[in-house]
């Protein structure tokens, strides 16, 4: 309406009027949803993935956007509260009709999304969540911006064994989460399969706030570990990690992604040293080349340092929807997933992201990061010779 | 670590887990006796003091005296509470006053995630309640917030049951908990009597929160919900209304949730919940008056 009255005034004929209406309506943004749970337990890794999905739509979008127009990042809280991640479902693909979807770092979530949009043929890509099964689970529409649980399991096993020397281990799990208890048992898989032997394994819910039960069991257990696996979410890992040391366990603690919060070092302090982790990328100040440059933009635009891998996922996953939009040529959801199904060799701050024939998951190698006197530093980047079924 | 160690190990756990869960559940159980009602925003009185003392330590006032003012802020959120939610509705049916806790219960919460935002934040313990004692070459072993739970735990409530039984005022309330019209008839001043309740109901919640965050090392807008379940069921099963019946029943739900996660076979361990829900159920089914047979009635 806005163009309209304009070309009026400009008095241009009204060839030039529907011209300028019908540019209009080509320079109207495509939407992308944007589902993240900015509250809740969620919180300290989908706030920086939103944040990393925010900067790369503004980057598109300065650099004059895709196909001629910008694009939206329409986003929604999750509140980290399944029934709230369902409506907010409907809203994005019935009322925003967006084009696509990116979001969540936890399977959970992307459980709840994921119907609504792949019976739309709305495709939908999982920036963190980490199961493996999540594309076979909700359909073809569906897709990984980052590596499977059993990919970053298998690396975790391979990495205690080579690295840290050992051949024991015990297992701690959180049963009220879909990835952890995956990444638990691919764990186990493989740590077995390498020669490893599981002397034990315990679990805890999420909201658990006391773990000393469990702990005591560990120290009783008659055979010493020589490492304890903890598959935990990142609002429980931080108070795992100190309980295990204030009852006098000084084992490495090795685990996923859940641990790649900020929350680790703010709970667990001097307790975490000797923790290790599996992530997508490790970005720091001292890092080089894509990774440094992505470092000093989220700084700019945001006050602080990247907070952990979570924020390159975000902006891979928006750069991956915008470079199948652009492929597509089209905001159409139907061309966009096949756009996307056919992505190869798409450079990106945590990893490259091809997509094998049939496969919605990207193979990447998986960073260890390590924990030596309160600070984070890269101890590995390895790609798992043994990868344990989905 | 021989099975000696460990059961005194186990039994540290339960105490101490015991501990947190008796003083919620007091003060659940006070209102309770008092206004017959069950006050679902009980738990938010532990987030508003944690929050309170969190905000102050980090404004450089001293850690001890931030806990006390926490603990004042959680009271003073209960006679809010009182004063402008349930007491324009006091006499209105049960079920209106359950609603009306419930509400606040978002209100409070949301308002948090408001001014805090949702996102866990670290609770800054100063090092010497992380100090850690060990004993029999390291086998057992317990914090000090651990000593510090259970001792204050145990001497507040011993204060408040020598509060409700030898004071005037606690003799007042127990009157009011008999019979409000009855003890309104011969003078007593039920507003009173009720907003003390509340401000030492409340102020428990916050000394428990406060304990609760140094023993997790986060608070969170909803932290206080899984904990008032918890006491929630520990006052059912000591007798609803009845403070001894939630002391005890507070340390016997400890003694439970470490007795099935700790001695029993792993498989076990997931069906915590169920299983201390599961006694709820049979409670209030063959004993609606808990071990204590406080209330014939239990009205939820």
């Amino acid at each position: 309406m806005v163009f309209k009255s304009l070309s009026r005034t400009a008095l241009f004929g009204v060839a030039i009027a529907a011209c300028v209406a019908g540019q209009a309506s080509a320079a109207d943004p495509i939407k992308i949803g944007g589902a993240f749970n900015l509250t809740g337990g969620q919180a300290s890794l989908d706030g920086p993935a939103k944040n990393g999905a925010q900067m790369a739509i503004d980057a598109i979008n300065a650099a004059g956007g895709v196909n001629g127009r910008p694009l939206e990042l329409v986003v929604y809280d999750g509140k980290t509260d399944p029934a709230i991640i369902t409506s907010l479902a409907s809203q994005l693909i019935n009322s925003d009709k967006v084009s696509a979807v990116i979001g969540f770092s936890d399977s959970d979530p992307v459980l709840a999304l994921g119907p609504t949009a792949q019976k739309a043929g709305v495709p939908f890509v999982a920036v963190g969540a980490t199961s493996p099964k999540l594309p076979d689970q909700i359909g073809d529409h569906m897709f990984l911006a980052c590596f499977g649980d059993n990919t970053q399991a298998a690396v975790g096993a391979s990495f205690a064994i080579t690295e840290l020397k050992a051949k024991t281990t015990y297992v701690l799990e959180d049963t009220a989460n879909e990835y952890a208890t995956l990444l638990s048992k691919y764990f186990r898989e493989t740590f077995e399969q390498l020669g490893g032997t599981v002397l034990g394994r315990d679990t805890y819910k999420t909201d658990d706030k006391s773990f000393a039960a469990q702990i005591t069991k560990i120290k009783a257990s008659a055979q010493k570990p020589d490492f304890i696996y903890v598959a935990a979410t990142p609002d429980t890992i931080g108070l795992i990690v100190r309980q295990i040391r204030q009852a006098g366990l000084k084992q490495p603690i090795v685990g996923g992604d859940g641990y790649d919060t900020p929350l680790l070092l703010e709970v667990a302090g001097a307790a975490a040293n000797n923790v290790y982790y599996t992530t997508h990328s490790f970005i720091t100040e001292t890092s080089t080349g894509a990774i440094k440059t992505f470092y000093d933009a989220y700084k700019t635009a945001y006050g602080t340092a990247p907070e952990n891998a979570f924020a390159a996922l975000g902006y891979d996953a928006a750069m991956l929807v915008a470079d199948a939009i652009k492929r597509a040529g089209s905001d159409d959801p139907a061309k966009i997933t096949t756009a996307l199904a056919e992505t190869k060799d798409l450079p990106g701050i945590a990893g490259a992201i091809s997509y094998a024939a049939g496969s919605r998951i990207p193979v990447k190698g998986v960073t260890v990061v390590g924990v030596k006197d309160k600070a984070l530093y890269k101890a590995a980047e390895l790609v798992p010779t043994f990868v344990p079924a989905p | 670590m021989n099975s000696l160690e460990f059961t005194i190990q186990q039994i540290i756990n339960a105490v101490s887990l015991g501990s947190l869960y008796a003083m919620v559940a007091v003060g659940l159980s006070m209102v309770f006796g008092i206004l017959k009602m069950t006050n679902f925003a009980h738990g938010d009185m532990m987030m508003t003091g944690s929050y309170a003392t969190v905000l102050l330590s980090a404004l450089g006032v001293p850690f001890p005296i931030a806990i006390v003012a926490g603990i004042a802020v959680s009271a003073l959120t209960g006679i809010l509470a009182e004063r402008i939610a349930y007491r324009p509705v006091r006499g209105a049916p049960d079920v209106t006053l359950l609603l009306t806790s419930l509400a606040l219960t978002y209100v409070l919460e949301n308002l948090a995630i408001l001014i805090f935002s949702g996102s866990p934040r670290s609770f800054p313990t100063p090092d010497w309640m992380n100090e850690v004692f060990a004993f029999s070459d390291g086998a057992i072993t317990f914090t000090s917030v651990d000593i510090i739970s259970s001792t204050s735990a145990i001497l507040s409530l011993l204060g408040l049951g020598w509060f409700v039984s030898h004071t005037t005022t606690g003799l007042g309330m127990r009157a009011a908990a008999e019979d409000m019209a009855a003890a309104a008839l011969v003078g007593l001043d039920i507003n009173r009597l009720i907003v003390i309740a509340f401000a030492i109901a409340s102020g428990f919640a916050g000394l428990a929160g406060m304990l609760w965050a140094a023993q997790s090392g986060i608070i969170e807008p909803d932290m206080g919900f899984s904990p008032l379940l918890k006491a929630f069921v520990a006052a059912i099963v000591g007798g609803f209304g009845s403070i001894a019946g939630a002391v005890l029943g507070g340390y016997l739900l400890g003694a439970l949730e470490i007795l099935i996660v700790g001695f029993g076979p792993t498989e076990l361990s997931p069906y915590r919940d169920a299983i201390v829900f599961a006694l709820l159920i049979v409670f209030l089914l063959f004993r609606p008056g808990g071990i204590m047979q406080a209330n014939r009635e239990v009205k939820l």
